[in-house]
């Protein structure tokens, strides 16, 4: 009987989806990023199209990504003895690991202000509010500056590319330091100021192959581990010095 | 070719690391020492973590002394009892130093420890390795008898014991010691503790030079393995892919250096060798004198 219902209820749902096209539809490239042991980095796509035209005067496209978040610490240096030595630091507790916005336009310039904030769609709208330690705000802009420079978190980098005016895409860089686990890809459709459509998407990073192994056993089993890299350590020394005897 | 490596978590090209690997194994078989007081601090300014090259420092250090051991047992250059005393005291030595470490990243500065470390015990020994050569290159031209060995404050110590090979009947206190010492700065900075543990045991301990080498690779050999295990375990920073890139370079460069450090001199030898260790020293003292170029940095909670 239940079972029924929820058939119902789906179809009725599903219904008017199949008369009328939606206002937005997106998808990713792949939905799978392998970390191998020849992993440099990779590209992916994030593409769709919208039903009413893209561009000015017309509907918006903002994406923002995000990956698996976790406590970081930033610390900042201090002279001791003349010494430039780790000083003050400051615990910040759910960072993203990962983290991009990008546009058709920046979304400061076609969302109101609140509205942008309650999203999340920027580096100033990201809550770090979580955090212990030093209070001083030199630490929150130095995580921002130094997760840039690395390429980890992206704002405005590159805008989304229209083409047709309804077709869009944005080419989104993960960096060879990308953390492995899940992220979530949000495709926003605004219009006149207002989100009206948005498209939830996600993709894993996932450590495969050799790295993927060596990385379990060493988290898993460290005893193992360790006892395996003495003698593989110890097995290339004698190995090496057969091979390149020069007497 | 770049290569992802796993502990390190981030993309390093393989032949910059298999040639750090050949130049450090070359200098290391010119001058007849482990090379890991050259290695870590290279891995380090390439942007390796610092518990990654320490252990992952340690672990090539182990694989480049085996052959060498291997070596100086067969011509049977080892005094075992001696060496046995010296790694029990490097196994307990070891585990402090660990512990240390482990405290030291808790409180976030590793980097700094580690770079003190290296600028107080490489500028020492440099020192000592360049005034004690010249002094030797001044002394050959003077040509002055020489002592078996020296009779110091360490031969009237209790709990003595026969040390045949090495011709000695001293305390297991100062080989104790001096094995502990070696056992912690090899835990802290990654190196085997050769160009330390070989001075301290011809003027500490008076062992004769022949079984210096070999018994010293038996310690350097035992340590750094236990070094490799326990900062597997309680820091988890030795990174496999690292070590044989690293050791695939070593092993060829330390034979050409080997074979290029028979035509060298002793006393000049050791007079360029004390040379590179005080560059060494002086390159990163310089760094932690220096205005950084960014004062914040940020890494992940534990």
């Amino acid at each position: 009987m239940r079972a029924l219902l929820a058939l119902l209820l789906a179809l009725a749902v599903a219904g008017p989806a199949f008369a009328q096209p939606s206002p937005l539809v997106a998808r990713l490239s792949v939905n799978r990023v392998f970390i191998t042991t020849a992993f440099t980095g990779e590209s992916l796509m994030i593409f769709g199209s919208t039903e009413e035209p893209l561009g000015p005067g017309g509907d918006e496209v903002v994406v923002v990504a995000r990956g698996p978040s976790s406590p970081f610490v930033v610390r900042r240096k201090v002279q001791v003895l003349g010494l430039w030595l780790n000083g003050p630091s400051a615990r910040f507790e759910d960072v993203p690991s990962f983290y991009a916005v990008a546009g058709t336009r920046p979304a400061w310039r076609i969302l109101p202000e609140e509205e942008r904030r309650a999203l999340g769609l920027g580096l100033d709208a990201l809550s770090l509010d979580r955090r212990s330690g030093a209070r001083s705000p030199g630490f929150r802009a130095a995580l921002l500056e130094l997760k840039q420079e690395a390429g980890l978190w992206q704002e405005n980098r590159s805008t989304v590319e229209v083409a047709g005016s309804r077709l869009f895409n944005l080419l989104l860089p993960l960096p060879a330091t990308v953390q492995p686990g899940s992220y979530r890809v949000e495709v926003l459709l605004v219009r006149s100021r207002r989100v009206v459509a948005r498209e939830s998407l996600g993709f894993t990073v996932e450590r495969i192959g050799t790295a993927a192994s060596i990385n379990e056993v060493a988290r898993e089993r460290p005893a193992l581990y360790a006892i395996v890299c003495i003698l593989l350590a110890g097995l290339t020394g004698w190995l090496g010095s057969v091979l390149f005897r020069r007497s | 070719m770049q290569i992802y490596l796993p502990i390190a978590e981030m993309s390093v090209n393989a032949l910059l690391l298999s040639g750090i690997g050949f130049v450090v194994g070359w200098l290391s078989g010119l001058f007849g020492v482990g090379g890991g007081f050259l290695l870590t601090p290279v891995l380090m300014l390439i942007g390796i973590p610092s518990p990654v090259a320490v252990a992952s420092g340690a672990n090539q250090t182990l694989g480049a002394s085996v052959s060498g051991l291997l070596a100086q047992a067969r011509r049977g250059n080892v005094d075992w009892v001696m060496g046995s005393v010296l790694v029990v005291g490097g196994l307990l030595g070891s585990v402090a130093g660990v512990q240390l470490f482990a405290l030291l990243s808790r409180l976030g500065q590793v980097d700094a420890a580690v770079a003190i470390f290296y600028v107080v015990v490489l500028g020492i020994v440099g020192s000592l390795m360049v005034m004690e050569s010249v002094r030797a290159i001044f002394r050959r031209r003077a040509a002055m008898p020489r002592r078996l060995h020296q009779h110091s404050w360490a031969h009237g110590l209790p709990f003595k014991l026969r040390f045949r090979k090495s011709r000695l009947y001293i305390s297991v206190i100062p080989p104790l010691a001096v094995g502990f010492f070696i056992g912690v700065l090899s835990a802290v900075m990654g190196v085997g503790g050769g160009f330390m543990l070989v001075p301290a045991m011809i003027y500490i301990l008076g062992m004769p030079t022949a079984v210096v080498i070999g018994t010293s690779l038996f310690q350097v050999v035992c340590v750094t393995a236990s070094v490799t295990f326990l900062q597997a375990v309680q820091v988890g920073g030795v990174d496999i892919v690292l070590t044989l890139l690293l050791l695939l370079g070593a092993v060829a460069g330390a034979q050409f250096g080997a074979s290029m450090g028979a035509r060298l001199r002793g006393e000049e030898t050791r007079a360029l060798l004390g040379l590179l260790v005080l560059a060494v020293a002086a390159a990163l003292l310089w760094d932690l004198l220096r205005l950084p170029p960014n004062l914040f940095s940020v890494g992940p909670a534990w």
